[in-house]
């Protein structure tokens, strides 16, 4: 059995009190009760403060460009079906510069798992609004205030076909650990919404700020998950901020559609042309 | 040019309409038969970007000799309305025979004008008086071509029932058979037996009929590529269809993305999985795929980049024909990187090319550009079957696991003599490794320490170096010893080995120098070839003579050349290149 530490490449260097370091221990975790192998599992993260994850955890990593993690990791795992990969990205890379893939990549549902790090701000280019600001957010980029609406990534997911869709909390790693291992075992396309305060940049979104602003979805008894109309209904009611395993459905996978043969992955075939075979294909140019 | 009552070696058969009316279909039935029939056919399709209602042509050449291109007459016209009279007249040959739907006047009799025989056909009413359908008259139009052509009835019935037998049933193949004797008889009618132009038949020796873009389909599939992502775009998508249908079958894989930043992403991601991948584009795609490209070059993953390049700039004219993306591959993206950029000049390079491209991405670790036009990317034309026992499998220096796990220390980018580093796959033992889009250290991770990153680009840039001898050098073709020279590249490869023919004719003699690899641009070789002319001339289907800078650019001798240019959205005509060449150098 591993342990955190089989995990743990290096000490992370984030802000203190910065919410990444609750998303490291809980991936960190969920890798463990999961029984993964660094050597097996593949980490895709783009551009932001959330990309240095590749840096201290332990596994294959790709650092994508900004926006691009998706694309990647897509490509990683239809390749090579074998292996878990999870993706992360932060609310600018996922819901700006790479919002087009994020609603593709729920539409196809490939067997990944997708971690958004709302921090709520672009902190690594030093706090710029971010399409989950909220509106009259003052920033570098809107000094006079945020004129957009802000986005609802979990709510985006849910119209646009999501099949596993989650919202955690920094601040919670063990409740985080275990939707990242539910997302992770889920057959499809798993994403988990993590709030996550930047404490050097957003100094309205804090720790504080975001306790006293969510609540737990599984509060309510008569909440079920796969009922899609409930989850629909407190996704869009005005108030606190829904966290837990908001929406689960057994839709097929991309890789249950398209490909049959599960157990051998494209990336080990022989690619040696098979010379009769391809002689059949000639004769249909004649 | 054809002279009555002379054998046939070479005759174009131009059919053109609106969109919708069935040209491509006709004229690919056509281009078929004579094919079957043993000639050398080549197509040129002149097609808008819509689906019906505007005017498109498509020229269906063949020959006794091999052809790559367009001639510069047309022979025979058929026509679905009398519009394209107008547009075309003035490329009908004397001698020549045009045929044109009335659309309602009734036959009148056939003028003569200027050595040409014009007819009204009437391919509609033909067709509704007799099969209750317009849709027969592009059957009758064949019937009536195969007068004109006296083409073999047994091998058009062939191609017939093969085209209609599955999707349709017999009955449609027996009506359409009705309907091409149709036309042939009622041509036999009206066309007077000087006027036609009959084909010998020869022997088809198996060869193949396609697009350069189903080459280059076919050239992925031997050389192993089984990863395809790629957004739809005019003139490129054929490649991506015809893998579409294939891969599968081959435990591949095919998928259509958002745009085409995710196409060569994802690939990238294949890529680095282990799959060999490739995507294609076009144009503005290829715009968006500028980011992705550095990616590649930075994070050394092998890709292919078939590029089918269309009239720009913007959106342009997507479905014709230009030569203006050279310099978006050659200089385009972010920072410096290696890439190699290939140019096939025929179908058959277009799968040789392809298989060379997946193996030269593998064994340098970067992005491979397979450039090519709309000319012979959709474009139909005759080669020998390809040979597949050529096909030879390289992947660099890919480890597999026994390798891996004998290896003390792997480092993904470690520094080598050669700048390539071996690589392991995610997934396999004793490989941990990370892949940066930033600068990073020999493990992969970031790393911005100035004097790493002085050693690791010159590792990068180290690569190509000595690749030369790996990469597929120019080739010289016409009269060596003649001290005019032209140069280019893609597709003016046909119309110049046609013009250096006809000045042959004129008395003079000239050479060709076909650049195949555009980049890393095989600079020795130019500057011999250079060297050894008087006057050089640079042909190019673009208006800032791309090719012909870059050869400026690299070169390192004093150099006069002259660039004959071409942007109207068509491929060159031999005669403008040899027309060109003969009032300069007179």
């Amino acid at each position: 059995m591993k342990k955190d530490k089989d995990f743990h490449l290096s000490d992370p260097t984030w802000c203190a009190g910065c919410g990444i370091y609750g998303i490291f221990a809980s991936l960190k975790k969920a890798a463990v009760a999961l029984d993964l192998d660094p050597e097996e599992l593949v980490l895709v993260t783009g551009i932001g403060c959330h990309g240095r994850l590749n840096n201290h955890f332990k596994a294959y990593g790709f650092h994508a460009l900004h926006g691009r993690a998706l694309p990647v990791a897509q490509g990683v795992k239809l390749s090579n079906p074998s292996l878990p990969v999870v993706a992360i990205s932060g609310d600018g890379d996922a819901y700006s510069i790479g919002l087009g893939h994020f609603i593709h990549a729920l539409r196809r549902n490939i067997n990944i798992t997708y971690l958004v790090v709302d921090n709520r701000l672009y902190a690594l280019t030093q706090g710029q609004s971010s399409p989950t600001s909220h509106r009259g957010y003052v920033s570098a980029s809107a000094p006079y205030g945020t004129k957009e609406n802000p986005l609802d990534g979990p709510r985006l997911a849910l119209a646009s076909g999501g099949t596993f869709i989650a919202r955690g909390f920094s601040g919670n790693p063990k409740q985080l650990a275990s939707l990242i291992e539910k997302g992770m075992t889920h057959r499809g396309f798993s994403f988990i919404e993590v709030l996550s305060p930047c404490v050097t940049q957003n100094k309205v979104n804090t720790i504080q700020w975001f306790r006293e602003n969510i609540t737990q979805i599984d509060e309510d008894p008569k909440y079920d998950p796969r009922n899609r109309t409930q989850a629909q209904g407190k996704l869009t009611h005005e108030g606190k901020i829904q966290v837990g395993l908001i929406y689960v459905d057994d839709k097929p996978s991309y890789e249950d559609l398209v490909m049959p043969d599960r157990d051998n992955p494209l990336v080990w075939n022989d690619l040696n042309p098979d010379i009769e075979r391809f002689e059949k294909i000639m004769e249909k140019f004649q | 040019m054809k002279i009555k009552g002379k054998k046939i070696a070479d005759i174009s058969v131009m059919i053109a309409g609106k969109a919708g009316d069935g040209v491509l279909f006709t004229g690919n039935v056509l281009a078929k038969i004579l094919k079957r029939q043993g000639w050398w056919v080549s197509t040129y399709r002149d097609f808008p970007s819509n689906i019906r209602g505007e005017p498109t042509n498509y020229t269906i050449r063949a020959s006794l000799e091999k052809i790559y291109g367009q001639a510069d007459d047309i022979d025979v016209f058929m026509a679905f309305d009398c519009g394209a009279i107008i547009d075309h007249a003035d490329k009908i040959v004397k001698g020549g025979i045009f045929l044109c739907d009335g659309l309602g006047l009734a036959h009148v009799a056939p003028s003569r004008i200027d050595g040409r025989t014009y007819h009204i056909f009437p391919l509609r009413k033909l067709a509704r008086e007799n099969f209750q359908s317009e849709l027969y008259k592009n059957m009758i139009a064949l019937g009536a071509l195969s007068h004109i052509l006296d083409l073999d009835f047994r091998v058009i019935e062939g191609i017939i029932s093969e085209t209609f037998l599955k999707r349709k049933g017999k009955k449609i193949v027996r009506k359409n058979i009705r309907a091409v004797r149709l036309g042939c008889q009622q041509a036999k009618k009206m066309i007077e037996q000087e006027e036609i132009h009959p084909l010998v038949e020869k022997k088809d020796s198996g060869r193949l009929l396609l697009s350069g873009n189903e080459a280059i389909a076919m050239g992925s599939l031997a050389a192993g590529c089984r990863y395809f992502a790629a957004y739809p775009i005019c003139p490129a998508t054929e490649i991506w269809q015809w893998l579409a249908v294939v891969l599968p079958e081959y435990n591949g894989l095919v998928i259509q993305t958002e745009d085409e930043l995710a196409a060569l992403n994802m690939a990238l991601g294949a890529s680095y999985a282990g799959a060999r991948a490739m995507t294609s584009t076009s144009g503005p795609g290829a715009s968006l795929m500028m980011e992705a490209f550095s990616l590649a070059g930075m994070a050394e993953i092998p890709v292919v980049v078939a590029h089918v390049q269309r009239v720009g700039p913007s959106t342009g004219m997507p479905t014709k024909t230009e030569q203006s993306d050279l310099d978006q591959w050659v200089y385009g993206s972010h920072g410096e990187f290696p890439r190699i950029v290939l140019s096939p000049g025929t179908i058959e390079e277009c799968f040789e090319f392809t298989v060379k491209a997946f193996n030269l991405a593998e064994k340098y670790q970067c992005p491979v550009i397979l450039l090519t036009e709309q000319d012979y990317g959709q474009n139909l034309r005759t080669v020998k079957k390809f040979d597949l026992t050529k096909v030879k499998i390289d992947r660099g220096k890919l480890l597999n696991q026994e390798e891996l796990e004998g290896i003390k220390d792997y480092r993904r980018y470690k520094f080598t003599p050669d700048g390539i580093s071996p690589r392991a796959l995610p997934g396999m033992k004793n490989g941990l490794h990370m892949v940066e889009s930033n600068e990073h250290d020999q493990n992969g991770y970031r790393d911005e320490d100035s004097e790493n990153r002085i050693r690791m680009m010159q590792k990068r840039m180290r690569k190509l170096e000595n690749a030369a001898k790996d990469l597929i050098p120019p080739r010289v073709w016409g009269d060596r010893e003649s001290e005019f020279g032209i140069i280019g590249f893609g597709s003016t490869f046909g119309p110049i080995q046609e013009a250096i023919a006809q000045l042959k004719d004129r008395k003079i003699r000239a050479k060709y120098m076909q650049i195949r690899t555009l980049w890393p641009f095989p600079r020795k070789k130019v500057e011999e070839f250079l060297d050894s002319c008087k006057e050089v001339f640079v042909v190019e289907n673009n208006f800032t003579g791309q090719l012909g800078q870059l050869i400026r650019s690299q070169v390192q001798m004093p150099i006069r050349i002259k660039n004959i240019l071409k942007y109207s959205s068509q491929a060159f005509r031999p005669q403008e290149i040899s027309s060109q060449i003969q009032m300069a150098v007179r």
